[in-house]
């Protein structure tokens, strides 16, 4: 295939949606994933929740509340989101997900029913382990007739007059650089929080397809908002980033407590009604300042106590909450820290990078923009504005990947041209630059140190101070580390040094986007705490990033409210 | 802590024994290496050690099965597989090896490209003959 008609960077379930969409409507397409498909990227580890309105369940002839309307779900999300969210994206989500659902459920996925989650106002979590819904959707790929190429990271896109045309990237395997031609690129590379320490997020997120958009002319929104997901394991190293303290305790409506070194439930300063109860974004800012003020355990986290409740509690809990049969959670087996929790203990937890609310900048058909260029999932921001409710993720990436692979496949049926690429010498010096160059840095050392940087500056607490100190070192690492970043190892084939090199190159922007955004809405909205300026409210504004001769620039655009507005 | 890693190479496949310094040495935030996976002690050698060490890792949380390895004669995923000491480490399986821990675990291999266009890629696996 000389030009594919859709290319599809990453297969998760968002890219895969794209790539099944797009055949369906006779485009050729190839799906490109820098690691395994069916097996990298984060919709595995997706907790497996999938919002839907209560009318929308109820048509589908599933028990849903037929009074929670999509105007309620839609209302829900708004306000749940501080009112920043895309007005327009959020309603395409919600009068979208009953027909992927439906998909879904014809191939033999069983949706299991959940109550009412927090921020929800009607139970409308469909519950699909993220592994099933993984297997679904790479199945149902293959069987549409796409093609696949794996081990390939996707660096750059090729462009002919600013129209996208392709992409260039490395084959891990050969160690070789290649360009691939296309009519219409699909960026589904999910979010950026493998740039972060402390994550629940899989290795490979490091924002490839973010940092290639933004080179692309494409622009980023809502970049400082991170979504966290509290009480995650900090200890022992093998289990960092682990959610299962949260999964048996508040999320699980179980009255756990959250004590800082004290002893204090400090929830009672921020949220004294709902407690540990809270949402998210509130669970996830009141532990980390615990810890910002000195208040912390020993591993840098606030402890998650069940110490009070009778012991049958716990005991008990396996035999009303599905899934925790022998204490297995996901690959683990935490009968070790049932022990403790048993014998009294409380467990450190702390918040972790868990979920991009901002990204690519899209409308409803994902389109960025650019001419040829779409983006779909987790990839993109605007949906969630300031805080994401749980489940939304998954409606999100269904909805928005079969948007992106629609538009895609009309894009590469009015492009038949198959322009050539003008930057193709460019893309491949950048991406042979890091294994031609014999002396330098170790490219890990930088890479860990990227994410050591989010952790300080743009965790659940923020300050002025440390944003612009990070802001400075990381326009350092970009402008000049990069250039040095060497590969030790003089064998093409899966060298970690060279792809973590070039994943260096994709997170030093990307947190660069994240740190001007973050400095630039000055005030605290959302999963955007300042702590030196609380109280102080930031403006209904979206942040936008966009690159100009490889500078990044911010700006504010106040928000529109196309269907509901703010109550004055 | 002694560890034992016998790597699939063009070069053979000997087992070699690593000897890892104090954690805190090596820049892991662990108390113990007890406390730490095998996939973190492949990371730590590839990047304190041998450059060229190849190994994969994703989830982190034993669902994606990617860096499957053979640990103790015991095929498990190296992600949530504590080390301990005397511990061996080899490839899942000689014949799916494509570069020292990594092997072949594509689940579209019957619809993948390979380079520059080919269809059906072959799989780049150097020991098939290899035991």
């Amino acid at each position: 295939m000389d030009v594919w008609d859709v290319i599809v960077v990453g297969a998760g379930a968002a890219g895969l949606a794209a790539a099944r969409h797009a055949r369906q409507q006779g485009a050729s397409v190839l799906v490109i994933n820098k690691g395994l498909v069916g097996r990298t990227g984060a919709t595995i580890t997706s907790g497996g929740g999938v919002s839907v309105a209560g009318s929308t369940l109820a048509a589908l002839g599933l028990d849903g509340d037929p009074s929670d309307t999509e105007e309620v779900f839609i209302r829900d999300m708004l306000k749940s989101g501080y009112w920043l969210c895309d007005q327009r994206l959020v309603e395409s989500i919600v009068t979208g997900i009953g027909e992927e659902l439906r998909f879904l459920m014809q191939r033999g996925v069983k949706p299991r029913l959940s109550k009412r989650a927090p921020g929800h106002s009607s139970g409308r979590g469909v519950g699909i382990p993220g592994p099933d819904m993984q297997k679904a959707m790479t199945t149902a790929a293959l069987q549409s007739g796409a093609k696949f190429r794996e081990d390939f990271f996707c660096t750059g896109l090729l462009q002919h007059d600013g129209a996208v045309v392709g992409v260039a990237g490395l084959d891990r395997r050969l160690g070789e650089a290649e360009a691939i031609s296309a009519r219409a690129v699909v960026i589904a590379t999910g979010g950026t929080t493998s740039n972060w320490r402390l994550r629940t997020a899989p290795e490979e997120l490091t924002g490839d397809g973010h940092a290639m958009a933004l080179n692309a002319g494409a622009e980023l929104i809502e970049m400082e908002m991170l979504q966290f997901l509290p009480c995650c394991l900090v200890a022992p190293e093998i289990w960092r980033g682990i959610q299962f303290p949260w999964t048996i305790g508040p999320q699980a409506g179980v009255r756990a407590w959250l004590l800082n070194k004290y002893g204090e439930r400090f929830l009672a300063r921020w949220d004294p009604e709902r407690m540990e109860l809270a949402t998210r974004d509130v669970v996830s800012a009141a532990s980390a300042a615990e810890v910002y003020e000195g208040r912390g355990s020993p591993n840098g986290g606030v402890y998650l106590s069940w110490a009070h409740l009778p012991r049958d509690i716990i005991d008990n809990f396996q035999s009303w909450a599905k899934g925790y049969k022998d204490w297995r959670y996901q690959g683990f087996d935490m009968n070790p820290l049932v022990e403790r929790i048993r014998a009294g203990y409380a467990i450190e937890v702390a918040p972790a990078a868990h979920f991009s609310l901002g990204g690519i900048r899209v409308d409803v058909e994902g389109s960025t923009g650019v001419p040829g260029l779409y983006a779909c999932g987790e990839a993109t921001g605007g949906v969630h504005g300031g805080n994401r409710l749980s489940g939304n993720a998954g409606a999100q990436i269904l909805v928005q990947g079969r948007q992106a692979g629609l538009a895609a496949a009309r894009a590469a049926q009015s492009n038949q041209a198959g322009a050539p690429a003008q930057n193709w010498d460019i893309l491949k010096d950048e991406i042979e630059a890091p294994f031609r160059r014999e002396q330098g840095t170790a490219p890990l050392e930088v890479k860990q140190r990227l994410t050591a940087i989010a952790e300080e500056a743009l965790g659940p607490v923020r300050t002025g101070k440390a944003m612009t100190a990070a802001l400075e070192e990381v326009r350092t690492i970009r402008h000049t580390t990069l250039s040095q970043l060497a590969s030790r190892n003089r064998d093409p084939r899966y060298n970690r040094d060279w792809s973590d090199a070039l994943e260096c190159a994709a997170g030093a922007p990307i947190l660069e986007a994240a740190l001007i955004s973050a400095i630039g809405r000055a005030g605290s909205i959302g999963a955007h705490q300042r702590r030196d300026l609380t109280g102080i409210k930031a403006r209904l504004e979206h942040s936008i990033v966009r690159q100009d001769d490889g500078e990044l620039s911010w700006r504010a655009q106040p928000v529109e409210f196309p269907l509901f507005a703010p109550a004055a | 802590m002694r560890i034992h890693i016998r790597l699939g190479r063009d070069t053979g496949s000997e087992v070699i024994a690593y000897d890892l310094p104090s954690p805190k040495e090596a820049g892991i935030s662990a108390a113990s290496w007890e406390g730490a996976s095998v996939s973190t002690a492949l990371q730590y050698l590839q990047r304190a050690v041998d450059p060229g060490l190849g190994y994969v890792l994703s989830c982190r949380r034993g669902l994606c099965n990617i860096c499957a390895a053979k640990i103790d004669g015991k095929v498990q995923t190296a992600c949530t597989t504590p080390l301990h000491d005397g511990i061996l480490i080899e490839p899942a399986r000689d014949t799916l090896i494509l570069r020292d821990t990594v092997v072949e675990l594509s689940l579209v291999r019957k619809a993948r490209i390979g380079a520059n266009g080919a269809e059906n890629s072959k799989s780049h696996a150097i020991a098939a003959s290899r035991t």
